[in-house]
């Protein structure tokens, strides 16, 4: 898993990621962030990156 | 105006007669090499399997008919692994000519597809991916079989109340109309499905757990025609946004299967007027329907922690109950009993030590564990715990649309294929199951079908080299054949020229050799008999 940046422009990902969300209720944001994280799991693939990241997401809320 | 129901007929299902058993004159006590209790699916496969290879066995049931008393059918899928074991058993013809051949499934969302498969696209096998029949017809063509190979074998009204496992076999004490008798036996198999006395009276650990989802068949005939495939919907507009499956059998029966609200009561859910309802509902106003079976049931799975204990062995719903998603129940008792039967069969003809049957549990019980593991996964996805849950799935459904791989994430279940078992000392590398496939003008089932022998079969090979294995055939239960370079057995295996694929007797190949030599497939042979573990 990656923990170094490795998204090209990091303020422009936040500010798209916000920007899809306008408009949209609570649960209607919650529904796409879900879709979201399909696509983008699919795009990495790797069994053993997307455990990480699964282990890392919740660590961090801990 | 309240609609009638109508219920079609009641299934005519064979009995057979109680006869008094030998024993019971004589006073004296019999001794047998293989004693089967249960005539269930796994237990009549095993006794077919063994009479076929000219073990005597006795298979004692406690019931003089096949089925279960009340259930017009529970299993319904039989998957290609099973159907090949039943072609090598001679009775295949009867199965396909009765039932109902498929290998397409369909994945609906409300009213859109959602996902769609077609398992013949994967088949080098004589046998289809699937045929649907009624479980009772298949015990029944089974009981059949073993009359004609064994006409005694099986003993009806015969209730096992007691075994003492002892070292070298099991005393059984029975049970019959005409009174009580015990019989000894060189091995014995539980085979009394996933409530079994025998078991729970040595106090084995199945870790059993239940699901709180509840469903309800309704097996049904009516005029309405409908594709001849698998089809499911995860949330269906006609049943109030649940899941239902829909399914063809023998006697044009279809199997309608409901998933319920989880707290539904199961008598009220199965009421002639509350099913009828959500049949119209699927069905529309004007199609005239009977039922045939209307059965609530909820899911309960369990995995017993070894299949051998001593001389005692532990084979289908004894040992293992899963969810029934993907037809893994049936199936994998039916590939039990083709597991252990060559394996018991060389034992008792002395030709393999008596640890082969260890491969019994290792090979089978990784089988139930990866089954277990496959349906829990099928069931969460079709029963979400949390709106979470229900959030994540709705994802999966709404890409699914439009992107392929989301496709590959709606789960309503994976079809029963031929368990790929792990490394062990007799199968170093593991062991995959060869499909039926054409060998000249034969086919790998009809080679096995005689007696109980391993099948060489040696990509591209010369009438000269066939010869130089000619000793190593006969001092073993080995044939040989040469396969084409191009045909099914290579192109399905994946193996280039000059391979020698070991299949074993239940068409698993138990050691792929590249240029062998008579010394190294008499290695490979030796070891998959157990007799050795290491490479000379």
């Amino acid at each position: 898993m990656k923990t170094d940046l490795a998204i090209a422009d990091p303020d422009g990902f936040y500010a798209a990621w916000t920007a899809a969300h306008q408009g949209l209720g609570e649960s209607e944001s919650a529904d796409l962030d879900a879709r979201l994280l399909l696509l983008l799991a699919n795009q990495v693939g790797d069994m053993a990156v997307l455990l990480a990241c699964i282990a890392a997401a919740r660590r961090a809320g801990d | 105006m309240a609609e009638t129901w109508k219920f079609a007929p009641a299934y005519e299902l064979p009995s057979w007669p109680f006869v008094a058993p030998p024993e019971l004159a004589s006073g004296e006590r019999t001794r047998h090499p293989v004693v089967i209790a249960g005539g269930g699916l796994a237990g009549l496969t095993l006794a077919c399997d063994l009479a076929l290879r000219g073990i005597a066995i006795v298979l004692l049931d406690d019931d003089d008919t096949v089925g279960v008393r009340g259930a017009s059918s529970r299993g319904i899928c039989y998957a290609q692994k099973s159907l090949e074991i039943f072609d090598r058993l001679g009775l295949y013809d009867r199965i396909r000519a009765k039932g109902v051949t498929w290998s397409v499934g369909r994945t609906f969302s409300g009213g859109d597809e959602v996902y769609a498969f077609n398992l013949k696209d994967e088949s080098f096998s004589e046998q289809p991916p699937f045929i649907n029949l009624q479980q009772f017809y298949l015990e029944w063509f089974l009981v059949e079989r073993i009359l004609a190979l064994a006409p005694e074998a099986i003993r009806w009204k015969h209730k096992v109340t007691n075994v003492e496992h002892r070292d070298d076999g099991a005393v059984v004490h029975v049970a019959t109309p005409a009174g009580t008798y015990a019989l000894e036996a060189d091995w014995f198999v539980d085979a009394t499905g996933a409530n079994s006395v025998i078991r729970e009276a040595m106090a084995l650990p199945v870790n059993p757990s239940r699901s709180t989802d509840r469903w309800c068949i309704t097996d049904v005939r009516f005029t309405k025609s409908f594709a001849v495939e698998r089809w499911t919907w995860i949330d269906a507009p006609f049943n109030e946004g649940r899941a239902v499956w829909q399914h063809l059998m023998a006697d044009d029966v279809w199997r309608l299967d409901y998933q319920m609200d989880e707290d539904a009561d199961p008598e009220t859910i199965s009421r002639p007027e509350v099913a009828g309802e959500r049949l119209r509902a699927q069905l529309g106003a004007d199609v005239e329907f009977e039922f045939v079976w209307i059965g609530p049931y909820g899911y309960r799975d369990h995995l017993l922690e070894t299949f051998r204990v001593g001389r005692t062995l532990f084979i289908g719903d004894v040992a293992h109950v899963v969810c029934p998603f993907g037809a893994r129940g049936g199936n994998n008792g039916i590939q039990d009993a083709a597991n252990l039967g060559w394996k018991l069969a060389l034992v008792v003809q002395g030709v393999a030590p008596e640890r082969l049957v260890d491969s019994y549990h290792d090979e089978r019980y990784a089988a139930a564990a990866e089954n277990l593991r496959v349906t829990s996964r099928t069931a969460r996805f079709l029963a979400p715990r949390s709106a979470h849950e229900h959030r994540m799935r709705r994802a999966v459904v709404a890409l699914a649309r439009t992107h392929e791989f989301a496709r590959r994430l709606a789960n309503t279940g994976r079809m029963a294929q031929a368990n790929v078992y792990p490394p062990s000392p007799w199968a170093p590398g593991g062991a995959r199951s060869l499909q039926n496939v054409a060998v000249g003008e034969t086919t790998v089932m009809r080679l096995l079908a005689d007696g109980t022998r391993f099948l060489g079969l040696w990509i591209g090979a010369s009438e000269a080299d066939l010869a130089a294995l000619r000793d190593v055939a006969a001092r073993w239960p080995l044939i040989v054949r040469s396969a084409g370079a191009d045909g099914d057995v290579a192109r399905m295996l994946g193996v280039g020229a000059n391979t020698f694929v070991l299949v074993r007797p239940d068409a698993y190949v138990a050691a792929e050799l590249v240029a062998p030599t008579a010394e190294a497939v008499e290695s490979a042979l030796r070891r998959a008999l157990s007799l050795e573990t290491e490479s000379p």
